[in-house]
């Protein structure tokens, strides 16, 4: 019989004194394609970036390569998180930075990147084409990285990983900000690879997933379990039943009937380059809207000049809060009277801040904490890090964490301030869908006061019960505005 | 134009060398509002321009920008800069006469050339803000009487501070009001506004003089900051290359040691750094520290008498006025050396390897910091400035370093400081020549604590630590880090 292509054994890490694995085991065969499924911080991703050899190894882990096989002799890992840099080799980024255009070009055009990788792997140029196309990235060549969104980040992750065609290739959280065509298009493209003799190992926790996945497992108590298929796992948040804290009930937010947003005309372009046409929009105070489209459609565009942090907001017929944008208010101001969570905000948050820092900091708007906080901001902060089960954290840097906890730290620092307008963009990535829906209904909860809420998703699914009204966009247009409680209510 | 400086009584001389004091944050509680409606015009678009002017609008006030007709008819960098950011673009002619406030962000050298163009344009009561005292204390210009005239400096790179405005924070930034124009007596409320507007008041604020921030920036600059690590820099290479240590461990150890090592010293100062080698390594860094400073001391003092006596801004401008004969000259130069020809090796040196392994390097920058702050003390210079230019500076500019090497430090840095930087290497490589004999490997390429027990004798380990620890600029340095309470860890892997 042939050797398996990994053989775990012993495996072992620990996170603070308890071990998260415990003499794991793991064998992998050939022809298998596994899916590990299971609850945020609980060894999965320590495990695979074993597998590929990028962290030190506490136990035995074995990789038989085909030698016959036409493809790359490699393990590849698509992490959950993306890193690049400067032309200077410096990754201080700030996620504000694409907005602001400055002539010298600071980081390599994505052409340039593949071009390198391609090189580096003596891959063939004219493979790349029909993965390009798949995923729509075509147009993006001459883009700069700093100028990609987070979901163009990922895609162009797992561009080179496909392109690359590893033996082995392990995907961490991959569909990360995805619209549904590109999650459906991967999921093809994944599965032409396994026909070509790659073997996948998939961290998710989606229900949607290559049909050539076929082994299914969890961690449980330390140690992998085999299940027959997706496991949907246990809550995050552990005690569901925690009331909310009392301080949310006692702000209200007057029902005026202004508008809180209002754009008329509003364009935004580089160069040729149109990211947002004619956008006509208005949020009156105390209405839920879902904000979607396909990936690079503009939403995040759209959202940058809601939260001041996107200069052509000066150059446009733009309402914020009742004022022109542009009438001599701060961006402080602003920022002040909005509780804000994106996939950008995450990646380029500070990470050597510690969890009750980044809580305490959404008082303050800013990324880290400047300043020592008054005693009722102490005790605010204590209360929601007990909400969210995140006791055992509290003083845990950033960077020490799990992708999931460091999110809900995050959502934490969202709505500590308990804002007037809460705006969402993709906060449930990196969670399932139980989270997910747990995470929805604090939304609910927390909106009851009138608060305005923006929430961006792909899912309609994934909506919480509140949302009223859908913005969609398209190539940068609005492409409907409708209202979609009735048919929530319906299904 | 005759030089400011030397134009003062001797009083009044001493008077203005001796201001800085460190401002309280109360001192800024009335925010912006000093500028507020004000119409804010900056000249110039470089990574300074550009990334001030974000912030200051950021931050609720009416800012546009002024360039040069032919920059704004070839569509040059500077006038993409600010009309892709939305930022309204005008000519001098257009726009100088409707300021309230004429920030002038244009490198040191075209001062001369841009003030005598726009100060007759300003209208009567302006306010003209400068980020570098050069022009008025050296090169002497008169601005009109019914104009104010004040300075704000951010001490870090235009990109750093855009970053840190919007992260939240800010960077340390000196602000002064020149004496001779403040006809309102509004320049330092003016000028506290404005840090308030590209957030330097969360990261401390010095207000100074424009004598004292140019006769400080230049003695910092030409010594510890560019010269010294150029200086320590090559001669380091070079030995180690001399006694057989690969080139390309060599290059490397040297491009990013010294950022490293530097970062220790911007978290705890020198007794943080020093801390960070060995009890044996550290006695050794300490003598031969102690060596260098007797070495050097001659030289440090010969710069700061060049520069408080106007003889070194002289013969720069001199060389201005040549067509930068001799900078040209020396930059090439620089570019020649084996360390800048040889590219890093592509080998693994752990954060506390560079300590280890360029103990040399940490003894340098103790001298270097040590040295240039006591002589600039010692010509009047108050602590917090000579704090300031000395050491809270070194890991900006090992930074610059560490990206691309002594080419790249000196093109980033400004003219004025890269002159400098050569002045002052030409002189110290032969003055260390027989100091640098007696180097071996132990001290640069190998691990100092290699072969040793690591034993010390109790007293003089007592006694180093204590010479370390109450230095001025250790205790002064303490104090003024308090007020940056975020600065952030660069990476150092």
């Amino acid at each position: 019989m042939k050797k398996p292509v990994v053989h775990i054994t012993n495996f072992n890490l620990k996170f603070q004194d308890k071990y998260v694995l415990k003499d794991l085991c793991w064998t992998i065969n050939i022809g298998e394609n596994w899916l590990l499924s299971g609850e945020s911080g609980n060894g999965k991703t320590s495990l695979v970036k074993a597998i590929a050899n990028l962290i030190p190894n506490y136990g035995t882990v074995e990789i038989n390569f085909n030698p016959a096989s036409h493809l790359a002799g490699v393990v590849h890992y698509v992490a959950n998180w993306y890193q690049f840099k400067d032309l200077e080799g410096q990754s201080n980024f700030y996620y504000q930075q694409r907005y602001n255009k400055q002539v010298a070009s600071t980081t390599n055009s994505v052409g340039s990147e593949l071009r390198h990788f391609g090189q580096q792997n003596q891959l063939k140029p004219d493979t790349l084409n029909p993965i390009l196309a798949a995923l729509d990235f075509e147009n993006l060549l001459a883009a700069t990285l700093i100028e990609l969104s987070s979901g163009e980040h990922k895609k162009l992750q797992l561009i080179k990983a496909i392109w690359l065609k590893p033996q082995l290739l392990i995907l961490d959280l991959p569909y990360n900000g995805l619209d549904s065509a590109s999650r459906r298009n991967l999921n093809l493209l994944l599965d032409h690879l396994v026909e070509d003799g790659t073997q996948l190992i998939l961290i998710s926790n989606e229900t949607e997933m290559p049909s050539s996945i076929n082994r299914f497992a969890k961690i449980e108590s330390g140690k992998l379990v085999e299940t027959a298929e997706m496991q949907h796992l246990a809550d995050l948040f552990t005690e569901v039943e925690k009331p909310l804290p009392a301080f949310f009930g006692k702000k209200q937010w007057p029902s005026v009937k202004s508008h809180l947003i209002k754009m008329i005309d509003v364009n935004v372009s580089y160069g040729d380059k149109k990211v947002l046409k004619n956008i006509n929009w208005e949020v009156k105070a105390g209405e839920k809207w879902a904000l979607q489209g396909p990936n690079g459609s503009g939403k995040s565009t759209l959202l940058s000049l809601i939260c001041a942090d996107h200069p052509q907001a000066f150059a446009n017929n733009f309402y914020l809060f009742g004022n022109l944008r542009g009438s001599g208010e701060s961006i402080w101001e602003i920022k002040e009277r909005i509780g804000l969570i994106s996939p950008e905000l995450h990646w380029y948050f500070d990470p050597s801040a510690t969890v009750w820092q980044s809580i305490v900091s959404g008082f303050y708007d800013s990324s880290g904490l400047f300043c020592e906080p008054g005693y009722t901001k102490r005790l605010q902060a204590d209360e929601l890090i007990y909400f969210f089960g995140l006791d055992d954290y509290k003083n845990t840097l950033m960077s020490q964490l799990p992708l999931g906890k460091q999110r809900l730290a995050l959502l934490g620092r969202t709505i500590i301030k308990n804002p007037e307008l809460l705006i969402l963009d993709e906060p449930c990535q990196g969670l399932d869908q139980q989270q997910t829906f747990h995470f929805n209904k604090l939304i609910d909860e927390l909106c009851k006061n009138g608060t305005t809420l923006i929430y961006v998703g792909h899912f309609e699914s994934q909506l919480p019960d509140c949302i009223e009204k859908r913005i969609v966009l398209e190539n940068g247009e609005v492409q409907a505005i409708e209202n979609i409680l009735e048919t929530v209510s319906n299904a | 134009m005759a030089n400011y400086f030397n134009t003062l009584p001797l009083r009044e001389k001493l008077n203005q060398l001796g201001v800085c004091d460190f401002m309280d944050s109360s001192e800024f509680l009335d925010g912006v509002n000093a500028l507020k409606g004000k119409k804010l015009v900056i000249v110039g678009c470089g990574a300074q321009g550009l990334n001030q002017g974000l912030n200051l609008r950021d931050s609720g006030l009416d800012v546009s920008y002024t360039l040069r007709k032919e920059a704004i008819e070839a569509k040059r960098d500077s006038w993409k800069n600010a009309t892709e950011n939305n930022f309204k673009v005008g000519t001098y002619e257009e726009l100088i006469p409707t300021a309230d406030v004429v920030i002038n962000l244009t490198p040191d050298k075209q001062h001369t050339a841009v003030v005598s163009a726009i100060m007759p344009l300003m209208k009567e009561g302006a306010t003209l803000s400068y980020s570098h005292g050069f022009n008025i204390v050296e090169e002497g210009t008169q601005i009109r009487k019914d104009l104010t005239v004040i300075m704000v400096a951010p001490k870090c790179p235009g990109s750093e501070v855009r970053a840190e405005y919007v992260r939240g924070f800010g960077v340390p930034t000196l602000i002064a009001v020149h004496p001779e124009n403040d006809p309102q007596g509004k320049g330092l409320a003016q000028a506290k506004a404005y840090c308030v507007g590209t957030g330097g008041h969360k990261a401390g604020v010095l207000k100074s003089s424009f004598v004292a921030e140019v006769k400080s920036d230049l003695m910092g600059e030409q010594t510890i900051l560019c010269g010294l690590l150029q200086t320590g820099s090559i001669l380091s290479f070079d030995k180690m290359v001399e006694k057989g240590i690969d080139a390309g461990y060599a290059s490397k150890l040297v491009q990013y040691g010294v950022e490293v090592i530097t970062e220790a010293l911007k978290q705890g100062g020198i007794t943080a750094m020093m801390d960070r080698l060995s009890n044996v390594a550290k006695i050794k860094a300490f003598e031969i520290s102690e060596e260098l400073k007797d070495i050097m001391r001659p030289l440090f003092q010969k710069h700061q008498d060049d520069i408080m006596s106007g003889e070194f801004s002289r013969t720069m401008m001199e060389d201005w006025a040549n067509g930068d004969r001799n900078l040209l000259k020396w930059r090439a130069e620089t570019g020649e050396t084996a360390f800048e020809k040889t590219p890093a090796g592509d080998v693994k040196i752990g954060e506390q390897e560079y300590f280890d392994n360029y103990t040399l390097m940490v003894a340098f920058v103790r001298a270097g910091v040590e040295l240039a702050f006591e002589t600039m003390v010692d010509a009047g210079i108050k602590p917090e400035s000579a704090y300031y230019e000395s050491l809270h500076e070194t890991p900006l500019i090992a930074n610059t370093i560490a990206r691309k090497k002594l080419f790249e430090m000196n093109r980033v840095i400004s003219d004025t400081a890269e002159y400098g930087c050569y002045l002052f290497d030409q002189a110290c490589k032969p003055l260390l020549g027989d100091f640098m004999k007696k180097v071996d490997t132990d001290l640069v390429g190998k691990n100092f604590n290699e072969g040793k027990d690591g034993a010390v004798d109790n007293r003089t380990l007592i006694e180093v630590n204590e010479a370390i620890r109450s230095h001025q600029v250790e205790q002064i340095g303490a104090t003024l880090r308090k007020a940056m309470t975020a600065m952030k860890a660069i990476k150092t892997a």
